[in-house]
């Protein structure tokens, strides 16, 4: 759907965006992080053709995109981070909704919005003024303004920053089902838990440079160094950690209050054996759980390392 | 109609919306009018047996001097030379002019700055038709107010036993085509600032007083005070400026040489379609982002 080859731009001597290669699928929520200043804005503004590559190329729909391909744009739909503050406070978000509409030349647009509004549950203040708007109902007219004219691509920045856990979940469960519908989402965030939630890959992006690029749980397992498995227990003998690391598959063992934790490798499901092992020691696990990678934890490995020690984490892995 | 036209269209009709819904264009109108009426019926003050005379009245003794100190003798003369609706005109016109000059720099420099140009440029629409919607915005809005000028002069002239003259008529066209120039100025110069609206308004108002500045110099010039560099400069700029082309119609309007007028006018248009055009190119190759 979307797809970039050695994607730069440059302020200057200074490359904000490095020659990146991203390549975004029918169908996906595909999450676009980085830290503040890692080029994150600038690819953005590329994609949405509002600043101009220095060097590379964009494939939209399978076309070559470039600023003033108006045809292209009308494809896409976007949610910046900020609704604009100080103009059209004048208007209702009907007539807001129409603007746009009327842009964009939808047919029966009056019907198309009540019914995007119904669906954010924002049909009772459809004749008020969004001067009068709080964020997270800003942010809401904000998604149902890129869905009017049923873009087949939804960008979203920052969809859920300044929302309230309530206007997160709304905003999350309307990202969702837009994306059950079959539109293809890509999301830049910072809230990493959120983003570990809904998104079916992710790229990472520092220093200008693409550091990772691939589905989340590969990825995550790609960067997790080992596992580690949490057994719940009534009562935790002093011993058993100790008995525990003499298990061949056992990398180590750790404990706190009734909980054994034990680190294994990454490859096979060793679950079953420390289940047997317990049971062989008359104790009864009350839960065993696998501990894996958050992406917050992976964001932070891939940010904190050196960037060559992560180039080959660029390969993709077709879903 | 491509995507351009059509959104150009669309932004043209919301921006119409938010003038016409707001008090300012009509207060503009307003303090036009009633400065044609007060200088209408003062007028017929500074009228006596022996015809029109500046000294007769203190309202126009004031404005007779201040034109004959700033433009001469033989201008004064000539803008009353068919009673007082040349002259009241300008005046009723020019209120508007700056209303929708600097209303338009100032909205635009906010959108810019608000990211709303940026956001609908998301949509089927690029820079260029946001800032062409407030050109074609201006454009019809100075035609409707011309329109109701021309109503409003025609029942004062009926109403006075006085009849509207051909520099009158020349005149009106003639502020039409300066006034485009101007609003094209306008988008120029808030491409061109950075930042806040407060900037582009400061600039723009910083350029249209630098042209007048110039105009005014041009008169100095015929009186004898000649600096070869500074002259040429001047001579160069001075066909950037809508104040020359005023000066240049004005001297095709008292010879009654319609071809130097037409002239005018198609060299003021070339002006306003080159500025417009050197704005849709600046905005092209920085974006819209303030």
């Amino acid at each position: 759907m979307i797809e970039t080859r050695k994607l730069t731009k440059c302020y200057g001597a200074f490359s904000a965006v490095d020659g990146i290669d991203l390549k975004i699928k029918p169908g996906e929520i595909y999450g676009f992080l980085g830290p503040n200043g890692a080029g994150k804005t600038s690819t953005i503004m590329m994609l949405l053709g509002v600043i101009r590559p220095t060097s590379g190329e964009i494939t939209l729909f399978g076309e070559r995109y470039r600023p003033g391909r108006l045809d292209l744009r009308r494809r896409i739909g976007v949610v910046p981070e900020n609704h604009p503050k100080g103009v059209w406070t004048w208007m209702t978000a009907f007539e807001y909704l129409k603007m746009f509409a009327d842009l964009f030349a939808v047919k029966d647009a009056g019907p198309r919005i009540d019914f995007l509004l119904e669906q954010v549950g924002l049909r009772e203040v459809r004749n008020k003024k969004i001067s009068e708007f709080s964020r997270g109902m800003l942010q809401k007219l904000s998604i149902t303004r890129a869905l009017l004219h049923d873009p087949d691509i939804l960008f979203l920045d920052e969809p859920i920053s300044g929302l309230d856990p309530i206007g997160i979940k709304q905003v999350r469960d309307l990202i969702m089902s837009e994306n059950r519908e079959g539109r293809t989402i890509f999301i830049s965030s910072h809230l990493l838990s959120e983003m570990e939630k809904i998104c079916h890959r992710v790229a990472i992006i520092f220093q200008g440079r693409l550091m990772a690029e691939d589905r989340m749980e590969f990825l995550l397992s790609k960067l997790a160094q080992d596992r580690e498995i949490q057994v719940d227990l009534e009562s935790l003998p002093a011993e058993l950690p100790e008995q525990m690391a003499s298990l061949p598959f056992v990398l180590g063992t750790a404990s706190m209050d009734n909980t054994l934790v034990v680190k294994v490798p990454k490859e096979g499901d060793f679950r079953k054996e420390i289940s047997a092992f317990m049971i062989k020691l008359n104790l009864v696990p009350l839960r065993i759980q696998e501990s894996s990678l958050s992406l917050e934890e992976a964001f932070v490995t891939i940010t904190n390392k050196n960037i060559e020690m992560f180039a080959d984490l660029g390969g993709h892995h077709e879903s | 109609m491509n995507h351009r036209s059509h959104a150009t269209r669309v932004l043209t009709l919301r921006r119409l919306q938010e003038t016409l819904l707001s008090p300012g264009f009509y207060v503009a109108q307003v303090v036009g009018l009633f400065a044609g009426v007060y200088l209408i019926t003062r007028f017929a003050a500074s009228v006596d047996s022996s015809g029109f005379n500046f000294a007769l009245d203190p309202v126009y003794d004031l404005i007779g001097r201040s034109l004959q100190g700033t433009f001469g003798q033989a201008f004064a003369a000539k803008l009353f030379s068919e009673g007082p609706f040349l002259f009241v005109l300008y005046m009723s016109f020019l209120p508007v002019l700056v209303y929708l000059a600097l209303s338009s720099v100032f909205r635009f420099g906010l959108e810019k700055k608000a990211g709303a140009v940026e956001l609908i440029t998301y949509g089927p629409a690029d820079g260029t038709a946001c800032l062409l919607s407030y050109f074609v915005k201006d454009f019809l809005l100075t035609l409707t107010h011309l329109a109701v000028l021309i109503v409003f002069f025609a029942v004062a002239a009926a109403l006075n036993n006085l009849v509207l003259g051909p520099l009158f008529f020349y005149s009106l066209g003639l502020l039409f085509f300066i006034a485009l120039a101007v609003y094209a100025y306008g988008m120029l110069t808030t491409v061109l600032a950075p930042g806040n609206p407060a900037s582009a308004l400061a600039v723009f108002i910083g350029l249209l007083v630098f042209f007048l500045i110039l105009m005014l110099g041009s008169f100095t010039v015929v009186s004898g005070y000649v600096r070869s560099l500074a002259a040429t400069l001047a001579w160069i700029v001075q066909w950037f400026s809508p104040a020359y082309y005023w000066s240049l119609g004005f001297r095709a309007m008292e010879t009654g040489n319609l071809p130097f007028f037409l002239l005018t006018v198609l060299l003021l248009s070339i002006l306003t379609a080159a500025i417009l055009t050197a704005s849709h190119l600046i905005i092209k190759t920085r974006g819209v982002k303030a």
